[in-house]
């Protein structure tokens, strides 16, 4: 009878038991390691926000022209949050990729090498949106002085343009980069900005003809030499 | 004094060395002015001959690449015997040399070359002149070397007649400015036409500036705060009517606005101590004889600097947020709603304007360039508004209220040091409650 419940019963329990364990243990290990990592994640947000603001993050980003585009998100209290907040994602990135190779199977090992292999194209493309929109920013604003110094009524419009302009041309190059889409969308956006570049020139040239011709005497002879003689140094 | 190595040509080195040297060096700055440099090499070699005539005398034109025969004008320019029976004769021939010079194409570049010349022939004076000018006669010459030949003076700035509505950013920043915060009284910082010692000449090569804006148009204000603010012997020498050739005024008033405004805000970080501590302003010297003379009338256009300083108000509103507090642009705001015929920029909004664009040209608050451009608008404004105050005002009451602004840069040196300070600028009551007329 000892034999038969030995047999029947505590054996098959012990298999189950050490088969449950041996699943167990990376369970126990991938969770260890998740809660660790958020906690070392929250710990480097507030590190970084710190160190963030020591360094005037915020004047630096509102200086650069890109603060106004975080704020926008309403996500992200201020610049530095939103610093602070990109270091615990990859933070929090690196340890959930490190939960996924402690389970140590061959579906994540397989997820694990493919995003690991896919990092270079994520930071190249992160360099590439930021340098971007720095750009456009900056580029948007000179339009935009330029501009309202030669005292044209549509500044504030061209500067847009401009802005959306290099944000497109930013979305495009960065898309590219991730390897999404890759010829749909270079191909979408030569079409549509030639598209506008053409429509604009037709309708400017031909259909406005008369307007373009007033226009360009307008705002392209200087003025000034006519009406003003007097010399500003 | 040391000779300066690589700022002069091989070819211009090896004529100075042969030339020795010179107690005057006349130089003028030049690029396509062949209209006009003929006329003031001819002036400058009548007066070195008339006021100097036992004096070895240099002229040198430092020339930007001029395609229009301008050194060939130079060089060939002669005065007529007849002229010449009326003045003395120069023991010492003028020695003469046309050179282009090298880097940063601009004014300050050419005058570099010249500062490198007067050294290179230990010149005791060295006296500038614009190749443009119209109303230059050989008297300058006699006044701006005079006083430091034979007084022992460093710096001779010109003092002009000029038009009341004429020289707007002398008037309504740089002489303000230089006067607040320098303490001298000189009325034409940036006029162009300056006379100065070798040793001030051996000390503005010695500084590291050829490739700011001071290699072009901020080479006039950085001479003379440079020397107001370094302990030279400043004066000025009173030159009558300035007359000079035409040139477009609308044309890069931008750029030109940024290299000189520019330059003022960055000899403000350089000389930080000596601004810091000032508490007021004092005369200088001045040379020569006051006299009246007619001045050419100037057509100034109102309506279109008050549209453009009403756009700017509003088209860069955002920019503006960065930087200015929002007292001086609710007071701006408040400016650009008035009528045209009662529109004003009244003197403390101005000041507090000017001084937190120079705190923010300080602190970085955004693109130095881009800040420069941004202020343009708001100086037409303030243009516009003198002009239209002061249309029917004689020249004297023009003088008296650009010495009333003057006087108004004066009292908001404290609002200066405040707001150049890392913390948040705050303005102090009087200032802040200041409303437009």
């Amino acid at each position: 009878m000892p034999d038969l419940l030995n047999q029947y019963f505590v054996e098959p329990a012990m298999r189950l038991f050490h088969q449950i364990g041996l699943a167990l243990a990376p369970l126990v290990t991938v969770l260890l390691i998740l809660v660790v990592g958020a906690l070392l994640a929250y710990v480097v947000r507030r590190v970084v926000f710190r160190l963030l603001t020591l360094m005037k993050f915020d004047r630096f980003a509102d200086n650069a022209g890109f603060a106004s585009g975080i704020l926008r998100t309403r996500a992200f209290a201020t610049p530095s949050d939103f610093g602070a907040r990109a270091a615990q994602g990859a933070v929090w990135l690196f340890m959930v990729l490190l939960a996924l190779s402690a389970a140590n199977t061959a579906v994540t090992e397989a997820l694990v090498a493919r995003f690991v292999n896919y990092i270079p194209n994520l930071v190249t493309a992160t360099m590439v949106l930021l340098l971007g929109a720095l750009l456009s920013n900056f580029l948007a604003r000179s339009t935009l002085l330029a501009a309202v110094n030669a005292q044209w009524a549509g500044a504030r419009a061209l500067a847009a343009v401009v802005r959306v302009l290099g944000l497109l041309l930013t979305g495009v190059i960065v898309l590219e980069q991730l390897g999404i889409g890759q010829t749909a969308v270079i191909v979408t956006f030569a079409i549509l900005f030639g598209g506008v570049v053409i429509a604009a020139a037709i309708a400017f040239g031909l259909g406005a003809r008369d307007l373009a011709r007033d226009w360009l005497r307008e705002n392209l002879k200087p003025q000034a030499s006519e009406e003003e003689t007097f010399h500003h140094l | 004094m040391t000779a300066p190595d690589k700022t002069l040509p091989a070819e211009v080195a090896e004529r100075l060395k042969s030339i020795g040297t010179a107690d005057i060096v006349v130089g003028i700055p030049s690029y396509n002015n062949a209209r006009t440099i003929g006329h003031v090499v001819r002036a400058a070699t009548a007066g070195l001959a008339k006021y100097f005539p036992n004096r070895k005398a240099l002229l040198i034109n430092s020339d930007g690449g001029s395609k229009d025969g301008t050194r060939d004008a130079v060089l060939g320019a002669e005065v007529s015997a007849e002229a010449l029976l009326v003045v003395s004769h120069q023991l010492n021939p003028l020695q003469r040399i046309s050179t282009p010079y090298h880097g940063l194409p601009g004014k300050g570049s050419a005058f570099r070359l010249i500062f490198a010349a007067a050294c290179s022939v230990n010149a005791k004076a060295c006296v500038v002149l614009d190749s443009d000018l119209r109303s230059v006669t050989p008297q300058w010459i006699e006044l701006l070397a005079h006083p430091v030949l034979e007084r022992d003076f460093d710096f001779i700035a010109p003092y002009y007649l000029r038009h009341k509505f004429d020289g707007t950013i002398t008037n309504s920043i740089i002489y303000p400015m230089t006067r607040a915060l320098f303490g001298r009284r000189v009325r034409q910082p940036i006029g162009g036409d300056f006379g100065f010692s070798g040793k001030l000449a051996a000390r503005y090569l010695e500084k590291d500036v050829w490739e700011s804006d001071v290699a072009r148009f901020g080479i006039d204000i950085w001479m003379t705060l440079t020397a107001i603010a370094e302990g030279f012997r400043v004066g000025q020498a009173y030159l009558g009517a300035k007359l000079h050739d035409a040139k477009d005024p609308g044309a890069d008033l931008s750029t030109m606005f940024r290299q000189v405004v520019g330059s003022i805000f960055g000899l403000l970080e350089t000389y930080e101590p000596v601004w810091t501590a000032m508490n007021e302003s004092e005369s200088v010297t001045m040379f020569g004889f006051p006299f009246e003379a007619g001045v050419e009338p100037i057509a100034v256009n109102t309506e279109r600097m008050i549209r453009a300083f009403a756009q700017g108000v509003k088209d860069l509103r955002e920019v503006y947020q960065g930087f200015l507090t929002p007292e001086t642009l609710a007071a701006l705001t408040g400016c650009a709603l008035l009528p045209p015929e009662q529109f004003r920029v009244p003197d403390d909004l101005w000041v507090r304007t000017v001084f937190e664009f120079a705190a923010a040209w300080k602190h970085r608050k955004m693109d130095r360039g881009h800040l420069m451009q941004s202020l343009v608008p708001l100086y037409l404004g303030r243009t516009a508004s003198f002009v239209i105050e002061m249309r029917d005002a004689t020249a004297r009451e023009a003088e008296e209220r650009v010495d009333k602004l003057a006087a108004a840069f004066e009292e908001g040196r404290p609002y200066l040091r405040q707001v150049w300070k890392p913390a948040a600028p705050k303005p102090p009551k009087e200032v802040a409650n200041a409303r437009p007329a």
